[in-house]
């Protein structure tokens, strides 16, 4: 009987084997404990579905995609480690990132030394795809989302006077200058810019000093965690003017933070709730019905940075011909039609987004491909 | 008037540092421990306020239960963690708080989810105009509650047999008890005041931000260390001040200086300035 029963084991030992050889293993990396953990697990839960999707629709030319996730606490130190395990150890084909720009860019050299395609899903710091040629990014570095914002207050809206209000980490200042930049080409005229840590939720002294600086509209960068209770301490101080964010306030928390005082508030994102795109449409329900709650930047992230990951691996599986396959790439996914420049860098255009009835609503679409034309090296 | 609005945004800021700070400071007058855990009861006190009001409706409610729950989980602290460490060096009982204080942010997460929790219907929003200063009610009530608490700290101390008995216990732990005064429930009592101000506290914070994370409590955790060092470790009325000092020097820090340093470099900049100066705080004893 014990023989049997050894036998058994050693049968279904084999079959997993033999079932983990002919998988195709994606790695991914993002924050599931810590400050970050939100977005991590959004952004995970965005990417099993793209897996889910694909897998039930019979997977990548036969073969099933299997996810392969670690826990890196958005930090460049937990980050390192994590990419080697999932390159030396799990033997991944492709790698994603659903973290942050520390962590994303300290994993980046990683998968580049070692000759694996790594797609960062959603973190903005230029410098993630200057690691090689070998690293691509799904969403927008923030310099091109800082000058969609310029255009969209300068240009768009029409107001002039603007008052900065930068988180100083390298998704804000990132932002920051991008808006910069532009600012001029649309008339903008910066009056003030104040510098917030991520670690703040109480604004008082800044919002005290915007309202003696009497702008026109604010340009806030922040995650929904510090965004909604900025816009609520603005408006409760009786600012009305404009705030104009990003993708990092894309979150229906950011509306039951800020309650009432999130009407109104426009972020530039990659997400666009009422698009008639079947595919963004079928996205945000199928993610809906799966997490339970509403869909926000970081999902759609993840599940299109897997869906260009399993296109690639259609075309090869790994090492340069993988790389070229990811850098051919030509998709629509939940967040528009991607494809990338010679970097590495997506071209795709800017969805602007509005609270509406406590819910984000389609506002406009930037669609300006020099302004929005992301850096070349 | 921005001067003034910098500086009531200052006491505001600082009335919180207060609340949490002064439970500390009692806490390490009493035992000689620094209790890092204290930080994650605050976290907690904010997570109760939510929950508590979003169910029943009534913030005072949910500041009751904050009181009584956070400030038994508080002497449960101190009977199962510290009382038997209290004979060990004082850098034991201090890990053994870190480790506590990340266990119970990664708890919170593990209950109360990654996302955070904000109030459904934030009480307290009405927003006061007074010779064109303007303050949410409840920035004032924060100020109020932790000026509350302080005379109402004075009071316990100075003018009740049970204060007698903890000044004492305090002071001259061996003789207090030689006397008569059960230095335990002394202890209790103090982790129950200490850990309920903590609640307190984060119910308030929760309902500033409208919002509570499980890393609430992470700043508090550092940034009250400075300021009982600043307000001469286990002084009261030090802390008060050093508190509120602390608040409004950031406050004037935030847009002054805020491209130079961050908010919260300014007050361990503070920090090492006075101790440069005075070693035992600003309001310690030598």
């Amino acid at each position: 009987m014990k023989k049997h029963v050894l036998m058994l084991v050693f049968g279904a030992l084999c079959a997993a084997h033999v079932a983990g050889a002919d998988t195709l293993k994606i790695g991914f990396n993002a924050p599931l404990t810590g400050f970050a953990a939100a977005d991590g697990k959004s952004a995970l839960t965005g990417a099993e579905l793209a897996v889910e999707q694909i897998n039930a629709a019979g997977g990548v030319n036969g073969k099933q995609l299997e996810l392969i996730v670690y826990d890196d606490q958005a930090s460049p130190k937990e980050a390192v480690p994590v990419a080697n395990r999932l390159i030396e150890q799990d033997k991944v084909n492709i790698g994603i990132s659903g973290s942050y720009s520390g962590a994303t860019r300290a994993a980046a050299g990683v998968y580049q030394a070692a000759g694996v395609p790594y797609i960062s899903a959603y973190a903005v710091h230029p410098d993630i795809t200057r690691s090689g040629d070998y690293v691509f990014r799904t969403s927008f570095v923030g310099e091109v989302q800082g000058r969609a914002g310029a255009k969209l207050i300068g240009d768009m809206l029409a107001k002039k006077r603007v008052v900065l209000i930068t988180l100083k980490n390298d998704f804000g200042k990132s932002l920051a200058a991008g808006f910069r930049e532009a600012a001029g080409q649309f008339g903008v005229n910066i009056v003030n810019e104040y510098e917030y840590s991520i670690k703040d939720r109480q604004f008082g002294p800044i919002v005290a000093k915007v309202k003696s600086d009497n702008p026109e509209a604010i340009y806030a960068s922040g995650y929904f965690f510090t965004a909604g209770p900025l816009v609520s301490q603005l408006r409760s101080a009786g600012i009305d003017v404009p705030v104009i964010g990003q993708e990092g306030y894309d979150s229906q928390k950011f509306i039951e933070i800020a309650g009432a005082a999130a009407e109104g508030t426009i972020i530039t994102t990659s997400l666009d709730r009422d698009s008639n795109a079947g595919e963004t449409r079928d996205f945000i329900r199928e993610f809906e019905k799966k997490a339970g709650y509403k869909v926000d930047m970081v999902a759609a992230s993840g599940h299109t940075a897997v869906k260009v990951a399993a296109a690639a691996l259609a075309k090869a599986t790994s090492g340069k011909a993988l790389r070229d396959a990811v850098a051919a790439t030509r998709l629509v996914a939940s967040t528009g039609e991607i494809s990338f420049n010679d970097l590495g860098e997506v071209r795709k255009d800017v969805q602007v987004q509005v609270v509406k009835n406590a819910a984000w609503h389609h506002h406009s679409t930037i669609s300006d491909a020099k302004l929005l034309a992301p850096p070349m090296k | 008037m921005l001067f003034l609005e910098l500086f009531l945004q200052g006491l505001v800021q600082g009335s919180i540092y207060a609340l949490i700070a002064i439970g500390l400071t009692l806490v390490y007058g009493l035992l000689r421990v620094l209790h890092v855990a204290h930080a994650g009861l605050f976290t907690l006190g904010g997570y109760l306020g939510v929950l508590v009001t979003n169910a029943s409706g009534s913030l005072a409610l949910a500041m009751l239960v904050a009181i009584a729950v956070v400030g038994s989980l508080g002497m449960a602290i101190y009977r199962l963690c510290y009382q038997p460490l209290l004979e060990k060096p004082p850098f034991v009982a201090l890990i053994a708080s870190i480790g506590l204080f990340i266990a119970m942010e990664e708890l919170y997460r593990l209950i109360f989810g990654p996302y955070g929790m904000s109030y459904v219907q934030p009480p307290l929003q009405d927003v006061i105009v007074f010779a064109g200063l303007s303050l949410k009610l409840a920035e004032l009530t924060t100020m109020a509650i932790a000026l509350a608490a302080v005379v109402g700290l004075a009071l316990l101390a100075g003018r009740t047999r049970l204060g007698l008995a903890w000044r004492a216990s305090v002071t001259v732990p061996q003789m207090a008890a030689s006397f008569g005064i059960d230095i335990v429930r002394i202890r209790y009592l103090n982790f129950f005041i200490a850990s309920g101000l903590a609640a307190v506290a984060g119910v308030m914070v929760a309902l500033l931000n409208n919002l509570v994370e499980p890393t609430m409590g992470s700043v508090p955790s550092y940034k009250a260390l400075a300021i009982i060092v600043l307000g001469g470790l286990g002084n009261v009325r030090g802390t008060l001040l050093a508190a509120l000092a602390l608040g409004v020097i950031e406050s004037y820090g935030t847009i002054y200086l805020g491209q130079l340093l961050d908010r919260d470099a300014i007050a361990f900049a503070f920090l090492i300035a006075v101790l440069m100066v005075r070693p035992q705080g600003l309001f310690g004893k030598r």
